[in-house]
């Protein structure tokens, strides 16, 4: 055994020694992670036009988020179409140069995603980066994108504490974790304030927990009582044990949800168990056209919250009102290019238009800059107030995070999906409360 | 020290091919410590899997513990002004856990045989996932994110520095001092009793080999390095901990995937096998970024059914008995 | 009086979801214990009953319980497929090899999935009532999925005890050797054994769909691997009754010790359910190390 214990002592001097070396052969590093004083970008004006501009990135094509991978990347080529084919291309300096998106599988795996947004900065020279889908992943990279000092859009990764990180470059396009069940709470303290109850049952993971909260402080904001508040672990087979725990709380509105199987599978519970209550909000599953198809008639009137949907109410008109700068294919365009790229028989979910808007914002950026030089581009962004079809886009100047976006809240009546949240964004009145599941078994739709 | 030497030969100088390249050739460092990633963790898993032929399904354990030791030591220590020491503290804590639960495993599950210590690890590997969830442990299923707090203790470039490059030469160091050691251990009683082990334990003990305490070493030896890899390829360079991500056990599918493509037991097996898999594994994803499991799962089967010692174990096998032999063990 | 009405409820769901379990696992422990190879890609299979049930019901309208005939059929073909084109090379090579081949074939047989039916979450409806049983409400689809679980598994005993076939299975898992002596075709019983084993996990794989019709993805299988592995060893790996009731165990301490759990402040009680699984498989490892109808 003696030899071991030498073993051990030796590796810590070795990497102490090793650790040490390394420290001392760098020169005292300079932090810098303040963003800068903004000076406004002036590129001179013989700075080089580039022949084409290239955004990288990873998705996750294959894996557990291979779901959102796919709709990314139909998103991407859909905002890509309108920005080559309708706008020419980025206008820098008169010239318009063309956009091409550089992508790799990272199959949602963290080891991967190092190696592969390296190669995208060093051998596909890519100007921008796309960050990957998730928070987990989107930190992995981020140490890489930012010693190369690249830009690195979020366009997936919700969870607020990226933002808290110090990162200089990250910039986010969607709403963080924190708001998304908000726009239920609001909406039923508006509608019907004797609803007081509210249960909380949502997966253990670190998104879900970010989501709900940030819901919790923001219902004991509004007044609500919290009266249950219960985890599952992922990948549920059975969630009874805590959904009758629930009904014995008899609260007036549900909130929940994780991911997708999870999510499908707490809809159909709640039928089976008849655990009714006047609203029943549910994160990420709902948002699919596959949730209505797996659960038929079960799933009229359940409500989830969007980055986006299909029918919001973003258009140039309404930019103008606002006073605000459209920037970026109506959303009629975006659904037609999105069909040619997809297919005719596919639906934009929210993370194909949170990934056309990411590459749209970028483009804008990078037009507003002038340049390509990341320091312009970040500093483009803290400027850069516009409206897409996808809605808003105003970022917190020193941490990137997304504050101009508004999430939405859909609700499936009749089959479809119809926006019933923020009032000034929706397409149809909120059906409250909803049926009940007996009332659902004879067919009842969300409809009146 | 010929005999150390020789076998070692060839392993060292694709490291050093490895880190040349990767040092010189711009866009090829990352790639290759995301390869080097892939040996070293069958390195690791060698000094058991090979040494003894008992399958640890539960391996990941290790790593995601060595990951945990390192984040801890950031969220505890950082402001304790211990400078770069706080690594050293990390690697400490690391090297602790990861050597606290080989023995608490040791104990309950190195009693079995086969695939009952198989499944009894992965007992041992959800079981620990779920309690640091369940109990909420540690940050619970939010785990532990470090990011600031290395860009608060040694700034942004030197944080950056240590995430993208420092923490990949951490790795190097770890698959040669891996390799030292297995070369070493081969060669001593303790080899000679582990190869008796693996051949037929039940004949080692009767011929008074002291069957467990070998079984014991191995094991922890094994469990320190995934600690070390853990706390390197994962916390520092990732900057964070998830306990979804650090107990998944693919990790283990993975690490046993590249000791059998190679060949356990020996020294370049993991090696090989590392090498094999990671350049598969990177080139289909830029080749054909979705489709890439789909080649190298048939892919994997077919080497399996024509090699069923490994590479190295057939090259061993060819070359029995010419001069060459004593480079391959 | 609550809490033991949930108890008790959570307990009734409990077996329900140990019978499906159950079934899903025997597969498992059929292949481990005549080939000594522990099937890595067990999930896979899983999922494509589970695929079976939905595409059958979607484009057939076929309900799950007629779908059982089918996924026999799928999985033999599968099975005897994956064994004369595999496995059959693998019988005597090192068990790691076998491990890494059938983690192989999980993998492509996942990304197959993936590549035709893409990577959505699917799931069906089918509503056929419920009972009320005072303490709680079960759907008739998952007591239908508990009753098929215990008569697929009763036939198969009889299988197993009463038939030549069953008979020589049982010879070879005792003293393979002896059985060849005896005449008996060995790799006949191999591929049987295989096939049997895959049909019946992609018959667990349809049960499951009764259990929960929703979720269906490629990846799904993953979880059920761990899981099946467990309930297989609690039960005694090889023996598919003991997975059996392995799978009772399983479900009983998943359900039940979730309401016992609840009753600790700042924890979250159903993700240590999970640790409880766990910690129970140890225990019973260490008092009875081959399980608990294990032989020797």
């Amino acid at each position: 055994m003696n030899w071991k214990k030498t073993f051990v002592v030796l590796v810590i001097v070795a990497m102490s020694l090793f650790i040490l070396g390394c420290a001392e052969k760098q020169p005292a590093p300079t932090p810098t992670p303040e963003s800068k004083p903004a000076p406004e970008a002036t590129p001179s004006p013989e700075a080089k036009v580039p022949e084409k501009i290239v955004i990288g990135g990873t998705l996750s094509l294959s894996g557990k988020y291979a779901n959102e991978g796919q709709m990314s990347l139909w998103g991407i080529q859909a905002a890509l179409k309108w920005l080559n084919d309708v706008n020419g291309g980025i206008d820098i300096g008169g010239k318009k140069v063309k956009v091409e998106f550089k992508y790799y599988d990272d199959e949602a795996k963290k080891e991967t995603v190092q190696s592969l947004y390296d190669r995208l900065i060093t051998v596909d020279k890519v100007d921008v980066l796309l960050a990957p889908y998730s928070s987990g992943l989107t930190l992995a990279a981020a140490p890489i994108a930012d010693k190369n000092g690249k830009v690195y859009m979020s366009h997936g990764g919700a969870s607020d504490r990226i933002f808290e990180q110090g990162y200089t470059y990250v910039v986010q396009t969607l709403s963080p974790a924190s708001k998304y069940q908000t726009g239920a709470l609001d909406m039923v303290k508006a509608i019907d304030p004797t609803a007081k109850r509210v249960a909380f049952v949502y997966e253990d993971s670190e998104f879900s927990k970010a989501v709900f909260k940030g819901a919790k402080e923001y219902a004991e904001q509004l007044g609500f009582e919290v009266v249950f508040d219960k985890t599952y672990p992922r990948n549920p087979t059975d969630l009874t044990p805590l959904l009758s725990e629930m009904k014995a709380a008899e609260p007036d509105i549900i909130l929940g949800g994780g991911h997708f199987a999870d999510g499908q599978l707490l809809a159909t519970q709640l039928a089976e168990l008849k655990i009714n209550a006047k609203l029943v909000s549910i994160i990420v599953a709902p948002a699919l056209p596959k949730f209505y198809d797996a659960l038929g008639v079960k799933a009229e009137g359940i409500v989830g919250p969007g980055q986006w949907e299909v029918g919001v109410k973003y258009s140039p008109e309404a930019a103008k009102a606002k006073g605000i700068e459209y920037f970026g294919p109506t959303q009629d365009e975006f659904m037609q290019y999105f069909k040619e790229v997809a297919g005719e028989d596919k639906t934009p979910s929210y993370h194909a238009a949170e990934a056309g808007a990411a590459i749209l914002a970028i483009a804008k950026a990078i037009e507003n800059a002038q340049s390509t030089d990341s320091d312009a581009i970040r500093n483009a962004f803290n400027n850069l107030h516009m409206i897409t079809f996808f809605g808003e886009f105003k970022i917190d100047p020193t941490t990137g995070k997304q504050l101009g976006h508004e999430m939405v809240l859909f609700q499936w009546q009749g089959g479809k999906k119809v926006i019933i949240w923020p009032p000034e964004a929706a397409t149809g009145e909120p059906y409250y409360p909803i049926p009940t599941w007996e009332e659902k078994e004879q067919g009842k739709m969300a409809t009146k | 020290m010929k005999k150390y030497i020789q076998p070692l030969l060839p392993v060292l100088t694709l490291y050093i091919v490895l880190l040349g390249a990767g040092l010189s050739i711009p866009g090829l460092w990352q790639p290759i410590a995301f390869i080097m990633f892939y040996v070293v963790l069958g390195q690791a898993l060698n000094m058991f899997l090979g040494m003894t032929g008992y399958v640890d399904f539960g391996y990941v354990a290790f790593l995601g513990l060595g990951a945990y030791g390192m984040a801890l030591a950031f969220s505890l220590f950082t402001d304790d002004g211990l400078g770069s020491g706080i690594i050293v503290v990390g690697f400490l804590m690391a090297v602790i856990f990861s050597i606290l639960l080989s023995m608490a495993v040791g104990a309950i599950a190195l009693r079995l045989r086969g695939a009952y210590f198989a499944i009894a690890t992965i007992g041992v590997s959800e079981g620990f996932k779920y309690l640091i969830e369940g109990a909420r442990l540690w940050g619970g299923s939010e785990g532990i994110i470090i990011s600031s707090q290395l860009r608060d203790s040694f700034g942004s470039e030197m944080a950056n520095y240590l995430s993208t490059f420092a923490s990949d030469i951490l790795i190097f160091a770890i698959g040669i001092l891996a390799a030292i050691l297995t070369v070493y251990t081969l060669h001593t009683r303790a080899g000679y009793a582990l190869m008796a082990l693996r051949e037929d334990e039940d004949a080692a003990k009767v011929m008074g080999v002291n069957v467990t305490k070998y079984k014991v070493m191995a094991f922890g030896m094994s469990a320190v390095f995934a600690g070390l890899i853990g706390a390197s390829a994962w916390t520092l360079k990732l900057t964070y901990v998830f306990p979804e991500d650090v107990f998944n056990i693919i990790y283990t599918v993975e690490a046993i995937v590249i000791v059998m493509l190679g060949g356990a037991g020996t020294l370049a097996g993991p090696v090989v096998g590392g090498l094999i898999y990671g350049i598969l594994r990177y080139y289909l994803a830029t080749v054909l970024p979705g489709f890439q499991l789909l080649v190298v799962a048939p892919l994997l089967v077919l080497i399996v059914t024509v090699f069923p010692d490994g590479v190295v174990g057939y090259i061993k096998r060819k070359l029995k008995g010419s001069r060459f032999s004593k480079y391959v063990i | 009086m609550v809490f033991f009405e949930q108890l008790a409820g959570n307990l009734l769901y409990g077996i329900i979801l140990g019978a499906v379990y159950g079934l899903a696992t025997m597969g498992l422990s059929q292949i481990f214990g005549v080939l000594k190879i522990v099937n890595v890609g067990h999930g896979a299979f899983i999922m494509v009953g589970a695929y079976v049930a939905y595409w059958m019901f979607v484009l057939y309208s076929v309900n799950p319980i007629l779908s059982i005939p089918v996924a026999l059929v799928i999985g033999l073909a599968l099975g005897l497929g994956i064994f004369y084109i595999v496995i059959r090379r693998l019988i005597g090579a090192p068990e790691l090899a076998s491990l890494l081949a059938t983690f192989g074939i999980g993998i492509f047989i996942e990304e197959v999935a993936k590549f035709f039916w893409g990577p959505d979450h699917r799931g069906f409806s089918w509503n056929i009532g419920q009972v009320d049983f005072g303490i709680t409400l079960i759907p008739n689809t998952k007591l239908l999925a508990f009753f098929s679980s215990v008569i697929i598994a009763l036939i198969l005993y009889m299988l197993f005890q009463r038939t030549r076939i069953g008979a020589a299975i049982r010879a070879v898992v005792e003293d393979r050797e002896g059985a060849m002596v005896c005449g008996i075709d060995v790799s006949r019983i191999y591929a049987m054994s295989f096939g049997i084993g895959i049909a019946m996990t992609v018959i667990g794989g349809i049960l499951l769909t009764l259990f929960i019709p929703v979720g269906i993805n490629p990846y799904m299988g993953g979880e059920y691997t761990l899981k099946a592995f467990v309930i297989a060893v609690l039960g005694g790996l090889g023996s598919p009754w003991g997975a059996f009731i392995g799978g009772f165990i399983f479900g009983l301490l998943e359900n039940g010790s979730y309401t016992i759990l609840g009753l600790i402040p700042g924890v979250e009680p159903f993700s240590l359910t999970r640790f409880v699984a766990f910690s129970a498989l140890l225990v019973i490892l260490l008092v009875k190390p081959t399980g608990l109808m294990g032989g020797e």
